[in-house]
């Protein structure tokens, strides 16, 4: 009897911790390689504490190193592929271009954005768009940023972690002591990764590839890399980025070269 | 048995804790309400320092959003105001406009101030004004966010581990404890918004002090919700509604009522006999002027003729003149009620009558004097329009009716 409840106990928590990504792709999109410039919009990081009771209490210094271990991750891994950086950290960090300009295509990305989540992520899928890929734009605007800055492509970034607080693992050890005494209670949760990047053609203005990572678990404790060192962000980023799929049309057309 | 007693108990402690909790809150006194913090204030606590990093970027994106009003003289106005009645961190606080037709104002942890359009419409002279900047002042004096931050968090946490405890102690005496947590929770939920009230009563409190020493009538915040209980109840009435008043147990704020009724008390307080105090109405009336009839046209188009018709007889105790005329016959006439048409033509005819009468009361009253027939009389009403607003829209058209 106490076997099979450890039993039980051990592959709820196996189910309840998982990594997930998710990206979708323009039909015709090839992830940029060679000589190009990419554009980092200024990334809209946070990082929390989950308190006992589970309310996630934004820490500032632990916002501030993340988002600076990330920036190094992001310039690290955009190298290797051979891409010119440009991070913005500040609107008015592109010569040329007014803060507010950037500001209004950062709200313009933040509906657009918003969007895909809802038709691709939430599950209110839209017949008008099945089957054509990712068909998303921020249109004019950002092809006028591109003719003005020269650059070829914009990365959106957006990153939350939270990390689960003492008091908040005791919590979960009482929970799951309490399997003991027929009061189970071992996925309580708090703490976890939930982070999105959003690639913009700046030549066509359109939203040419968007990915999803949620990292997470019902248990408290369990962490999945910690954005707050540099390992953990160069996780997180490879995660987010790593691995960019071409497009539907694209990856056929190279299937058939093959 | 036993276990149904225990519930029984249970239950009933429960019940007792959510009763308390729900009382009605005690008048915050003004003479207690001493600014929790002076000039340049920076925050060091850690969950303060977390807040502030967060409402940065939020200030940053709403200075840029484009319901905001930029007129620089307004702006100069409210900044001047919240100088006044800002207590020791007058110089540190941001005042912004918003362009929304509600009645509100908003306070953020870091000291930054949104004011709704909707308030510059219904006060009706500054101190009333100063009042509600002086509620809002009073948040971030007496750190309201971080410290219903903190309850919060203090509650929760104790939630979690009763509950947790229970639990865990239940199922080892054989007693299921679910409703009991259900009810702690409950309990949990009620304190949370008791809580919250008094932090408004404190509002209040510090608001009225602030308002009296920077020499406005402290009677102001009180007539300030005279007004909204009326308009309110008449907004109610006309949908043949009546006004919530399921505040009490589960609101965030005191009730209407309440509030007026100890900022009574408290003005009474803090009134020094003997002392002249000023309303500011002139100096009021002159820096909203620019915006005055945009800020009733928002009202009169949000079709609630209850309300927009107390507002504009609200005002007009002060003396009606030609932009209230009009706006009372707007009213009327999108109302479009039996009779209203005819009620509507007699308001733009008196609207006229006035020195100050918009060019729209002329358009209008041209309209409804060609649709009764008086064609002469129309057309020197639509003349009297052209000539006030050649620029219309509508300016080409109105001088092919003439001819």
């Amino acid at each position: 009897m106490g076997r099979n409840l450890i039993a039980v106990g051990a592959a709820a928590l196996l189910l309840s911790a998982c990594v997930q990504t998710r990206q979708y792709a323009d039909v015709e999109f090839a992830p940029p390689s060679g000589d190009y410039k990419l554009l980092v919009m200024r990334p809209d990081v946070t990082v929390g504490s989950v308190t006992t009771g589970g309310m996630v209490e934004p820490r500032a210094d632990w916002t501030e190193t993340a988002r600076a271990n990330l920036l190094a991750a992001l310039r690290a891994q955009q190298a290797g592929r051979g891409g010119n950086v440009l991070i913005l950290e500040k609107r008015d960090g592109l010569p040329g271009v007014d803060a507010e300009t950037i500001a209004e295509l950062e709200r313009l990305h933040y509906a657009v954005g918003s969007s895909i989540a809802l038709h691709k992520y939430s599950g209110a899928y839209l017949p008008t768009k099945r089957g054509k890929g990712l068909d998303w734009t921020l249109g004019a605007d950002a092809v006028a940023l591109g003719r003005k800055s020269g650059m070829d492509y914009a990365l959106f970034l957006h990153a939350e972690d939270s990390f689960v607080s003492t008091g908040r693992v005791a919590l979960q050890v009482l929970g799951i002591a309490g399997c003991a005494v027929g009061f189970c209670a071992p996925n309580i949760g708090g703490g976890g990764q939930f982070a999105y990047a959003s690639l913009v053609d700046l030549r066509t203005g359109e939203v040419v590839w968007f990915n999803v990572l949620q990292t997470g678990s019902q248990v408290a404790g369990i962490k999945f890399g910690d954005i707050r060192t540099p390992d953990g962000a160069a996780v997180m980023v490879e995660r987010l980025l790593g691995r960019m799929k071409p497009g539907r049309d694209v990856a056929r057309a190279l299937k058939a070269t093959r | 048995m036993i276990l149904s007693r225990r519930s029984m108990l249970g239950g009933g402690a429960g019940l007792a804790a959510a009763l308390t909790a729900g009382a009605a809150n005690a008048r915050v006194l003004p003479s207690a309400m001493e600014p929790l913090i002076g000039p340049n204030y920076r925050p060091t606590d850690r969950d303060e320092v977390g807040m502030w990093q967060q409402m940065a970027r939020v200030e940053e994106e709403l200075a840029g959003s484009n319901l905001l009003m930029k007129d620089p003289a307004l702006n100069d106005y409210l900044k001047r105001l919240i100088g006044k009645v800002g207590g020791p961190a007058a110089r540190d606080m941001r005042i912004y406009l918003a362009r929304i037709p509600e009645f509100n104002a908003v306070m953020f942890p870091t000291g930054f101030t949104v004011i709704f359009s909707g308030l510059l419409l219904r006060m009706r002279n500054e101190a009333q004004l100063a009042g509600v900047i002086a509620h809002e002042s009073g948040h971030f004096l007496r750190k309201h966010q971080i410290r219903q931050w903190r309850d919060m968090r203090t509650k929760s946490d104790v939630f979690a581990v009763l509950a947790m405890g229970a639990g865990v102690a239940g199922g080892a005496a054989g007693v299921y404890t679910g409703d009991l947590a259900r009810l702690a929770q409950f309990g949990t939920i009620l304190s949370l918004l008791r809580y919250n009230r008094t932090l408004e009563a404190e509002a209040d409190a510090m608001g009225v002090r602030l308002l009296a020493e920077a020499g406005y009538a402290p009677t102001a915040m009180a007539e300030t919700w005279d007004q909204l209980i009326r308009e309110l109840d008449a907004s109610a009435r006309y949908r043949r509604k009546k006004r919530r008043r399921d505040w009490s147990l589960f609101s965030t704020h005191p009730s209407p009522e309440s509030r007026m009724a100890d900022l009574r008390l408290s003005a009474r307080e803090v009134t020094v006999p003997g002392r002249v105090y000023d309303d500011g109405r002139a100096r009021y009336l002159s820096a909203i002027a620019p915006i005055r009839t945009m800020l009733l046209d928002d009202q009169v188009k949000l079709n609630d003729p209850g309300a927009s018709q107390t507002i504009v007889e609200t005002l007009a105790i002060d003396g009606w003149n030609g932009l209230l005329r009009f706006h009372e016959a707007e009213v009327w006439r999108l109302r479009n009620r039996a009779g209203d048409d005819a009620r509507a033509a007699q308001g733009y005819a008196a609207a006229v009558l006035y020195a100050d009468a918009p060019p729209d009361a002329w358009r209008w009253h041209g309209v409804m004097l060609q649709k009764a027939g008086r064609i002469a009389e129309a057309k020197a009403a639509y003349t009297r329009y052209l000539a006030m607003a050649p620029n219309a829209p509508d300016a080409p058209f109105i001088r092919q009716l003439l001819q």
